[in-house]
């Protein structure tokens, strides 16, 4: 890839009190990528997610987006970026048109064309009918789709997913997997966190994973494959530290002795 | 639907009218480095989240109510209402001073109390963390804001609340004293808001962001419990006509009350002749005051409480606090209890889960801890309600009749607001454990369930009643208590029975109460109340009491047998 890196990370480090959650972390994304950004619990993986998207703003080290540095230009690295949270915090008292309404304004977009897009998106979400509804009465996935379409809205260049496919049918797990190869072939860069290593799998074409603030393995499902094992579930379990999983299951066993 | 949608469009252009008096400031805030669009778009969509929020302070009449679901306009109908009863204070006007210094006080009380319980959701939103964070918004959009949001809030309300009031200082003063009070209200609401933000300083410095959130439930059970006792109380305790010929500047302590200070204001302008030095100083210091506190405020206060904020409203702000559960004495007593109270194990986790969820959920405090302070208020009201007595004699009579029994059964009160709560939750779909377990005895959850409520709520307050009882009215009153708290469990396992057909917290907080359940309470309470009165009469033969304490024992054993042996088919299930 010749291209210059749209994300760079340098030694990002980030400690809460004495805890060293991220330790000089570096990391070039490049646009177009499909990035797996998987680990286990705690591992500081929605440390990296908030740092990148602004939400934590004193850190050490250099994050800079498509040549911005994070310290001094956020406001302009948040337009770029569409993030999706994990905890499915939305003002739940609006309807969607509202909500995404107020988004979408936020990221100062015209209202013929916001309300326009916004009836497009609903549609293609198979929520047009609950458009002026409000959420409150919402099931898990419809609000998660709200979600997904409130990190699309403004056509960001990087788009960020954390867990974007809980509460969603298969149905719609199946649309979300094929708008991110669209989406990727656009040319927008993908950040996906998730646990599900089955879809991480299919959509990621680089997949990075960290563990106690390291980042431990990076390349594509390919390449790590030959190196490690066959699937991504055993390739987690295997680089964590956790190849006695078999031990943890006889714990279980044994605990009814 | 004509008339919902009159009442939507009202409140929208009242919105309208307030963001349109705030885009007067644009001009200058977008020199600051503000993004009015942001702002403005922010402004609006938290005015219509407002709009769409219940309020705490209509919480105890939300019951009555359908739906829980309230109309804005209901809501501002309401507080007019208030501010027209606490207006008819102006009339007051015996001596100078007095009418509006009491108009002051309730004013400042009221909001305040309002602020805080009301306005706390907004102020700890920690939504807006993830939701507004992630955009392009700057800080200083940010603040200014949640200021502005915060002032437009309690600007509606001031005016609502004052309105009333404006129009009856009109009357009384001339037209001359309208505009006067226009900015004597504003006084007012400055200093109130200083008072809240000094109250938030001192609470967010001594304890810890969990127990902020519980502390503020408090303040608005406290609210609550205050708004009943004044309803019911003070009139009985004060003359309300001679409070108005107090001459309140003979006692020094009235130069130091704030609402004195407002009151000078009008003094000053409209009663120039009975004024003096005293009053010009007085009116200048409430002129200065409420400026003086709100830079104060903005300049002292702000910038440390709006980081205490946003380390409350992040998860960083949680981590270094633990929300592992205290293993304190108290909780090994309360779980030895446990254990000898129900001994079997499926009873056993009725009597914990209700013990635990009732002491830690919000909404269940909220809903029924009022009730501990409104027996005694109620008992006051009722014992008190005698004619051209002073109240020493009051309290004298109330000592020479027997009528402490009745605090006793008033006491019932408790448990049916226990009752009628315990099996309600917003998180009542965690339930569905009951479903999916194997319990084939149901009412054992049940009576695990109503162990707990007697032993951790009802005895306990009992006892501290009695023991209050047995010192005024003295010993000769134990059977009394005996045999009344035995019947009031009489009443609890009757309302257990015919009213609460749900396991503990499993079903949705709608009170959605069909005719007949009503009836059947109505009944239940004649019943009891029934044996009340004819306890009343029989108390002069201490011996019939002592003996009926055995029939109602052996009652109660019999019915709480019933009661254990509920099975499922007198549940009522409810989607999970």
């Amino acid at each position: 890839m010749a291209e210059a890196p749209l994300i760079q990370i340098r030694n990002l480090s980030k400690s809460y009190g004495s805890k060293l959650v991220l330790k000089n972390l570096s990391l070039d994304i490049f646009p177009g990528q499909v990035i797996g950004y998987i680990g286990p619990n705690g591992a500081g993986k929605s440390t990296t997610v908030k740092i990148l998207t602004g939400l934590i703003p004193d850190f050490e080290g250099d994050v800079i987006v498509d040549g911005i540095s994070m310290a001094t230009g956020a406001l302009e690295i948040k337009k770029l970026i569409g993030y999706v949270p994990e905890n499915a915090e939305i003002y739940d008292v609006l309807s969607p048109m509202e909500y995404l309404d107020f988004i979408g304004k936020l990221y100062g977009m015209e209202e013929d064309t916001l309300r326009d897009r916004t009836k497009k998106l609903l549609m293609a979400f198979g929520l047009a009918a609950n458009a002026d509804d409000r959420m409150d009465t919402f099931s898990k996935g419809m609000k998660q789709k709200v979600l997904l379409i409130s990190g699309i809205i403004h056509n960001p260049k990087i788009i960020i997913l954390d867990e974007p496919l809980s509460g969603l049918d298969a149905n719609a797990v199946i649309m979300i997997k094929e708008l991110i190869m669209r989406l990727s072939n656009e040319g927008k860069t993908i950040f996906y966190c998730s646990h599900m290593m089955d879809v991480v799998e299919k959509v990621s074409d680089r997949i990075l994973l960290i563990n106690k603030g390291e980042i431990i393995a990076d390349g594509t499902f390919q390449s790590l494959k030959q190196d490690h094992s066959d699937t991504l579930e055993r390739i987690f379990s295997k680089l964590t530290g956790r190849q006695d999983q078999a031990n943890g299951a006889d714990a279980v066993i044994n605990a009814f002795d | 639907m004509i008339h919902t949608f009159l009442i939507n469009l009202l409140n929208l252009s009242m919105d309208k009218i307030f963001l349109r008096f705030v885009s007067f400031f644009y001009p200058v805030l977008a020199k600051t480095g503000v993004d009015i669009i942001q702002l403005n778009e922010i402004l609006r969509v938290k005015l219509t989240m407002d709009n769409r929020r219940p309020k705490a302070m209509f919480a105890a009449r939300k019951n009555a109510m359908n739906n829980g679901q309230q109309s804005p306009w209901l809501i501002n109908f309401f507080t007019i209402l208030i501010g027209f009863f606490i207006g008819l204070v102006l009339f007051l006007t015996g001596m100078p001073y007095v009418g509006e210094t009491y108009y002051f006080i309730i004013f400042m009380v009221l909001m305040a109390l309002t602020l805080i319980s009301d306005f706390t959701t907004v102020l700890i939103d920690t939504r807006d963390q993830f939701i507004l964070l992630p955009r392009p918004v700057n800080d200083r959009t940010i603040a200014v804001s949640r200021i502005l949001h915060i002032s437009i809030y309690v600007l509606r309300l001031a005016l609502l609340q004052g309105l009333p009031a404006l129009v009856i200082v009109g009357f009384i003063d001339g037209i001359l004293a309208v505009p006067v009070f226009f900015i004597q209200i504003l006084e007012a609401t400055f200093l109130s808001i200083l008072m809240v933000n000094i109250i938030y300083l001192v609470l967010m410095k001594s304890v810890r962001p969990q127990r902020f959130k519980d502390i503020i439930s408090y303040f608005q059970i406290g609210f609550s419990v205050l708004v009943f006792a004044t309803y019911y109380l003070l009139p009985r305790l004060i003359n309300v006509s001679v409070l108005g010929n107090i001459n309140l500047l003979t006692h020094w302590w009235a130069y130091l009350l704030p609402p004195v200070w407002i009151a000078a204001l009008n003094e000053l302008l409209i009663h120039s002749s009975r004024s003096g030095v005293t009053t010009s100083l007085l009116a200048i210091m409430g002129l200065t005051l409420p400026v003086a506190g709100l830079w104060f405020v903005a300049k002292v206060l702000a910038p440390g409480f709006n980081r205490r904020l946003s380390v409350m409203a992040t998860s960083e702000g949680n981590n270094n606090t633990s929300t592992q559960v205290k293993k304190a004495g108290k909780f090994n007593l309360i779980e030895k209890l446990s254990n000898l109270a129900a001994p079997d194990p499926v009873e056993n986790a009725g009597f914990r889960i209700t013990w635990k969820l009732a002491a830690r959920t919000r909404e269940f405090k909220m809903k029924v801890y009022p009730a501990f302070a409104y027996v005694p208020i109620y008992f006051l009201y009722f014992a008190l309600n005698g004619k051209g007595q002073t109240i020493s004699d009051r309290l004298e009579k109330l000592q020479n009749s027997h009528t402490y029994v009745f605090l006793i059964y008033l006491s019932t009160f408790i448990m049916s607001a226990i009752l009628m709560n315990i099996s309600m939750s917003e998180k009542y779909k965690s339930a569905w454990v009951y479903y999916a377990l194997p319990i084939a005895e149901p009412g054992k959850i049940l009576s695990g369930m109503y162990k707990a409520i007697v032993t951790l709520y009802f005895l306990p307050y009992c006892l501290v009643l009695s023991i209050g009882i047995v010192i005024v009215w003295g010993p000769q009153a134990i059977n009394d208590l005996v045999l009344a708290f035995l019947v009031s469990l009489i009443y609890g396992i009757l309302m257990a029975l015919f009213m609460v057909k749900g396991l503990p917290f499993s079903k949705p907080v709608v009170a959605k109460q069909g005719g007949g359940k009503m009836i059947t309470s109505l009944l239940i309470l004649a019943f009891i109340g029934g044996i009340g009165f004819g306890h009343y009469f029989l108390m002069r033969w201490e011996m019939l009491i002592w003996i009926g304490i055995i029939p109602a024992f052996f009652i109660n054993w019999l019915m709480f047998r019933y009661y254990k042996k509920q099975t499922w088919d007198n549940i009522e299930l409810s989607q999970v």
